[in-house]
């Protein structure tokens, strides 16, 4: 967990660095587009985590007793609608910025 | 944000021959007419009218030896009412009419993204939002209805009286903040399916954009299923007795 949150730390580094090349003249980094996409990177990021661990404890629900297996779906469809709707409103505000 | 009206929109402004002008505010000062501009309304007026046609024509043929499509509503029918039954403790069928509505207006409406010349109605957030408040409207009225007025607002009050100040505004800002998690979840799953299938149509037109469009099939059955399970619960929460 530290190694990846290290790793995505320096990938978001790099990606200032990079984006810092080419500056536009008299406008700041954090404006339009670049804020979008940037926010809407992390926000993925932290939802595909958060989906991988929902989705494993389901595996490991069903695996253990296959019986409960519809009930399992279904509260896992919702947990999954409800950990995405973060990164959707992340997306409509990319939407509004752009 | 660019506006892209459907290619159905534009057609039927150019046979009609519908004036086009600027609209203040609105996608840069593009000429539209009517049509361009309420785009989302036109696909969502066609999305209702299918579904429309469709369950009529199922409810005039019923067999009893049932036909493909009399199979498939009955599924449909089956599987809304299980999911009902499985929320609402007691009577929960007499609300099977508007849910099964909803899923059928959602469904047909995120499906559009798929057809040539037309684009899904849901991905606009008018149309969702309007969605979202009938929901709202419809189980706030079922609460009253079946609690009555004055114990259906005090139970946002909560348990505890002295905790009451702050639990009563809490719980009224959570239930208006479901209107919009309601209706944005929905708007920003089709808008950004269309739009990544749309992006992959720019790319390549034959056959790059198809494994996204079956994504888009898979999507447009998951979130109408969020929907109107969500519509489900709060629909339960807020008829329920405790007792």
């Amino acid at each position: 967990m530290k190694k990846f949150l290290t790793t995505a730390f320096l990938f978001t580094l790099a990606s200032f660095a990079f984006a810092q090349a080419a500056p536009a003249a008299g406008k700041s980094l954090f404006e339009g587009q670049f804020v979008a996409h940037l926010s809407l990177a992390i926000a993925a990021a932290g939802c595909g985590l958060a989906q991988g661990k929902a989705v494993v404890a389901a595996c490991e629900g069903v695996a253990r007793n296959p019986q409960a297996a519809g009930n399992i779906r279904t509260t896992m469809i919702i947990g999954l609608a409800l950990i995405e709707a973060l990164v959707i409103y992340v997306l409509v505000a990319a939407f509004a910025i752009k | 944000m660019e506006h892209h009206a459907s290619l159905l929109a534009q057609w039927l402004t150019h046979v009609l021959g519908l004036a086009q002008h600027p609209w203040p505010g609105f996608s840069h000062g593009t000429p539209l007419s009517v049509l361009e501009r309420y785009d989302h309304l036109l696909n969502a007026a066609l999305a209702a009218l299918l579904a429309m046609a469709i369950t009529t024509l199922v409810r005039k043929n019923l067999t009893r030896i049932p036909g493909p499509l009399q199979q498939v509503f009955e599924g449909v029918v089956g599987g809304l009412k299980d999911m009902i039954n499985d929320n609402i403790a007691h009577h929960g069928e007499k609300y099977l009419p508007f849910i099964g509505t909803m899923a059928l207006f959602v469904f047909f409406n995120n499906l559009f993204g798929l057809l040539p010349a037309l684009s899904p109605g849901t991905s606009n957030w008018n149309v969702t939002l309007g969605a979202a408040l009938v929901v709202f409207g419809y189980y706030n009225f079922h609460g009253m209805k079946e609690q009555g007025f004055g114990k259906y607002w005090l139970h946002f009050a909560g348990p505890i009286w002295w905790l009451a100040p702050l639990m009563f505004p809490l719980e009224i800002l959570g239930l208006l903040s479901r209107i919009l998690s309601h209706s944005l979840r929905l708007f920003g799953n089709i808008a950004g399916e269309h739009v990544v299938a749309g992006i992959f149509f720019g790319l390549m037109p034959i056959l790059l954009p198809v494994p996204m469009m079956f994504l888009g099939l898979f999507f447009g059955l998951i979130q109408t299923f969020v929907f109107t399970m969500l519509a489900t619960i709060y629909l339960s929460g807020a008829v329920s007795h405790e007792h």
